[in-house]
């Protein structure tokens, strides 16, 4: 369980998922822990995640922290809608409408396999009023500025990012970057890490509920919140030496996988 | 330290988030080792592979005087649960911190925008669990 956390830590950090995806499935189908004490541990695991690498993060200054505040606006309203209707809501026809965005959302992210940083777009309207730029230097010496556009999109993105989150637990991480990669059109790394730094508030809002009704069990969430911390330390120091076009493969790769675990959740597998 | 320098924003923002995850995953080191030794052995094989059905999950008292009592008495269960509240209140105290550091450089729409995140991640938190109909 330690183990699996490392790598889920590692998976999570780099490409701005809370690792809910690896921790999830592994504790129900690896080690038959019942699907609520996994929700339990991965909502910990995303906490650790986010705080651990964004510490990092943060004091590169490659996490755009307004960028951040500001959509986490979006995200924290969304969360409580979330959790407001799920008892209204058919959660399997959810993560297959979900489950079913996410597959399309991989057509951009392949066709666009191979860029690198995007040509920053010119900083007007709203976005400069909310000073939505930032600027990162790269391990190799090179300085990356930019800027973001389609704030309005970005925010609307990051709502049903926070529906999603609140409604099933999951699935947050991945619509926060698409939402910064597509719409705000900001570099990948800056997506991600900032999808990172914004998960740990998401899953935050929701953990209290969790630990009252007892679903935080000490013995499953030891290895994973100590596994992930770790993993999210290694992950971290790799994503900062990882360039942009190598950190869109592998998230590319991860959505894909996202996309499958939740349809086939949908379809009554116990992820 | 200049707050009103942007650079220093980050700094006070990653260290708030590092001590919090350094502290969570000390205090849970420390109720992991105790439960190893509660258990009369240093064998903490039993962590590494879970068997669902040999943890009395009822007896974990998460209510606060329970997980108080829990502390007091070194109980390494509650130790844990300790750790995981710190690490839940890593991100929170992050938010904090940051209305508080936009307010020294005097950027009030961000004062605005984070003091609103700040309200309804603790709406979140702590009223909506007590809301019947949410989150179930």
């Amino acid at each position: 369980m330690f183990f699996f956390s490392i790598f889920a830590g590692i998976f999570g950090s780099i490409v701005g998922l809370g690792g809910g995806i690896v921790v999830i499935p592994v504790l129900t189908i690896l080690f038959g822990v019942d699907i609520h004490f996994a929700i339990g541990a991965s909502i910990v695991a995303i906490i650790g995640t986010s705080s651990g690498a964004a510490s990092t993060y943060v004091r590169d200054k490659i996490t755009n922290l307004r960028v951040g505040m500001f959509l986490e606006l979006a995200s924290a309203s969304g969360a409580i809608v979330g959790a407001g209707i799920a008892a209204y809501t058919n959660s399997a026809a959810l993560e297959l409408v979900f489950g079913g965005i996410l597959l399309i959302s991989l057509v951009p992210m392949v066709m666009k396999i191979g860029e690198d940083v995007p040509k920053s777009p010119e900083l007007k309207g709203l976005s400069k009023r909310l000073g939505l730029k930032g600027s990162y230097t790269e391990t190799n010496g090179s300085q990356i500025d930019y800027n973001a556009t389609r704030p309005v999109e970005g925010l609307a993105g990051t709502a049903v990012a926070g529906v999603l989150s609140g409604l099933l637990g999951i699935g947050g991480g991945a619509f926060k970057v698409l939402s910064m990669d597509i719409a705000m059109k900001l570099p990948l790394k800056v997506s991600t890490t900032t999808s990172n730094f914004m998960i740990g508030v998401t899953a935050a809002a929701s953990a209290g509920i969790y630990f009252t009704r007892g679903d935080v069990d000490p013995l499953i969430v030891a290895p994973v919140a100590l596994g992930i911390l770790i993993g999210a330390a290694i992950g971290a120091r790799v994503l900062l030496r990882s360039r942009n076009v190598t950190v869109r493969k592998v998230f590319t790769g991860v959505l894909a996988v996202a996309a499958v675990e939740m349809i086939l959740r949908a379809l009554g597998v116990p992820l | 330290m200049n707050l009103r320098d942007p650079a220093s924003m980050n700094v006070v923002i990653g260290k708030v988030l590092r001590y919090g995850v350094l502290l969570s995953g000390l205090i849970i080191i420390l109720g992991t080792v105790g439960l190893a030794f509660a258990n009369g052995s240093s064998d903490t094989s039993g962590l590494l592979t879970y068997n669902p059905g040999s943890i009395p999950h009822d007896s974990i008292d998460t209510s606060p005087s329970g997980l108080l009592h829990g502390i007091i008495t070194f109980a390494p269960f509650s130790w844990i649960e300790l750790g995981v509240l710190v690490l839940i209140a890593t991100p929170v105290s992050r938010v904090v911190v940051s209305v508080f550091l936009f307010a020294s450089e005097q950027d009030r729409l961000y004062v605005l925008i984070t003091a609103v995140v700040l309200a309804l991640l603790l709406f979140s938190m702590l009223v909506t669990p007590s809301i019947p109909g949410f989150n179930t």
